[in-house]
């Protein structure tokens, strides 16, 4: 009990020194004033709540952001199995792919704003078009490191090429796919939030681009503390569907000492 | 196995010439296009030689960079010196836990505008931006790292009784430095990201903003040309980050090759 006590003890402390800082900074007018004092943040916070402009906001946010993740999922895999299937494929297509990875969706949120405009589908596309290449990678690479072996069993058990697919690859392929989405959702989150900052589509990100522009702090710094908590929920969500969806796979058995 | 060595070859050829083949495709199929949104390649390339390499190289790309480098070096030096600190000592991991895990949460990003109210469009804006949004993927993997090393490996150094400071340059960085290197790889990417963010809120300079700029007033090919630039500075970060790491990991990655292997 003690043990357990400690680290909550420190934990709440430590919260508590962050806030009182905080309210200290603002006291001081540091920074010009422009650092709002936490009981104002706090009620900003219960503004928010009971605001429905902003419960439509977080409900776009996460819409857009869960639609665009489905749609470079099933894109991803299906590409990802198509690429990874043909040996020449993979090759002619590797560099490419090697070359576009590092490069963010923010590069071409110019591109994408001037042709579908300040708009949701704007948001969607640049999330689509973010999360795509990751999980096609995944994928591929997950379709290549398939067991030789389990493949050719499958063969010579006279399965045909769609059956082994479904059966042999997809399975063995499914962690690869679990870790890409597993990491494609937070990003999934971000991506929105910045489509609606700088590139104006619908949704929190566009709030903090209100609040932002028109000085209104107290709200600005409650969004970001609504966003903290969204992408927090966004990583555990995202955790607990892999474990719950591949809790067969040898990987993510509890290993038995 | 002398088919495979015949197919090689031929693999490596497709590997190089798909990509200069598309390049091409791009070249001729955008040739005399009066797509306003695609404007042959051949004026984007004009435009990004007049653009980036002359008039706007010392205004706004050096500008960037400069911001971007001293960001995220930065952001480097204080995660790992800050994970140090929190892993090696309980209290402090006991404290700053609970609100480390609440400023992950953020996306980047939203921390521009905060900074923005606070300090305005300078430049410390954008390079508190970027260090501050950088920090937390190297500082959790530090941590991450730290606390994964081998028990065996600290019990081996408290008997040969090394001082504190060999255990941490001589044993913990080491064992700790697979992860961290992961941590910084990501914190690179966020860097870059937030970079091109904080440039594009607000009147200001660099390469992200003249990109920007170049779309609102309907200047296709300057567009086209910002985003070629971003996207080569995009990977040459990234290649760049794997030199590096591929030299200072080479103990690692070749004693994970040789347990591959047998």
């Amino acid at each position: 009990m003690r043990t357990s006590f400690k680290p909550l003890a420190a934990g709440v402390g430590g919260v508590a020194a962050a806030l009182l800082l905080w309210q200290a900074a603002s006291g001081a007018r540091a920074a010009g004033g422009s650092l709002p004092s936490v009981g104002s943040v706090a009620t900003d916070l219960g503004a928010l709540a009971g605001s429905p402009d902003f419960w439509s906001a977080l409900a776009q946010t996460v819409g857009i952001a869960l639609l665009g993740l489905a749609a470079s999922g099933l894109g991803g895999i299906v590409v990802g199995i198509l690429v990874g299937s043909f040996e020449p494929v993979r090759y002619a297509t590797r560099a490419a792919l090697e070359f576009l990875k590092p490069i963010p969706p923010i590069v071409i949120l110019p591109l994408v704003v001037l042709i579908l405009g300040p708009t949701g589908q704007m948001s969607w596309f640049l999330v689509f078009l973010g999360c795509l290449l990751p999980i096609v990678m995944q994928t591929v690479d997950g379709v290549h490191s398939t067991d030789p072996v389990a493949r050719d069993t499958a063969r010579s058990y006279g399965m045909k090429p769609v059956e082994i697919l479904v059966r042999i690859v997809l399975p063995s392929a499914m962690p690869y796919i679990g870790t890409a989405m597993r990491v494609s959702a937070p990003a999934a989150l971000i991506i929105t939030v910045v489509a609606g900052l700088l590139g104006g589509g619908p949704g929190l990100g566009q709030s903090l681009y209100l609040a932002q522009a028109g000085g209104d702090y107290p709200t600005l710094y409650a969004l970001v503390i609504v966003l903290g908590i969204l992408g927090l929920l966004f990583q555990l969500g995202t955790r607990v569907a892999e474990r719950r969806l591949l809790h067969w796979h040898e990987s993510y058995r509890e290993v038995a000492h | 196995m002398d088919k495979l060595m015949n197919k090689r070859p031929v693999l490596w050829l497709l590997g190089i010439g798909t990509p200069a083949l598309l390049l091409a495709a791009w070249w001729l199929a955008s040739a005399g296009s009066t797509d306003t949104f695609f404007p042959p390649l051949a004026d984007i390339v004009d435009r990004f030689r007049a653009l980036w390499l002359f008039d706007h190289f010392g205004s706004d790309v050096l500008v960037s960079l400069r911001n971007l480098v001293l960001g995220y070096a930065i952001a480097a030096l204080a995660a790992v010196a800050v994970g140090f600190v929190t892993a090696l000592a309980a209290p402090v991991r006991w404290a700053v836990d609970p609100l480390i895990h609440f400023l992950r949460g953020i996306p980047p990003v939203a921390l521009v505008p905060i900074f923005i109210s606070l300090m305005g469009f300078g430049p410390e804006m954008r390079v508190a931006s970027i260090a501050l949004a950088a920090f937390f993927p190297t500082f959790i993997a530090t941590v991450d790292g730290l606390r994964a090393v081998d028990r065996g490996l600290l019990d081996v150094a408290q008997v040969y009784r090394l001082s504190r400071r060999d255990r941490v340059v001589a044993v913990l960085l080491p064992a700790a430095s697979p992860q961290i290197f992961s941590g910084l790889q990501v914190s690179l990417q966020t860097a870059f990201v937030v970079m091109i963010a904080s440039e594009m809120l607000g009147p200001s300079r660099g390469i992200g903003a003249m990109t920007l700029l170049a779309q609102q007033s309907f200047m296709i090919s300057d567009m086209w040309s910002g985003i070629l630039l971003l996207g080569v500075i995009g990977f040459a970060a990234n290649f760049l980050f794997d030199l590096v790491r591929r030299k200072v990991l080479a103990w690692y990655i070749g004693s994970r090759r040789l347990a591959r292997a047998s």
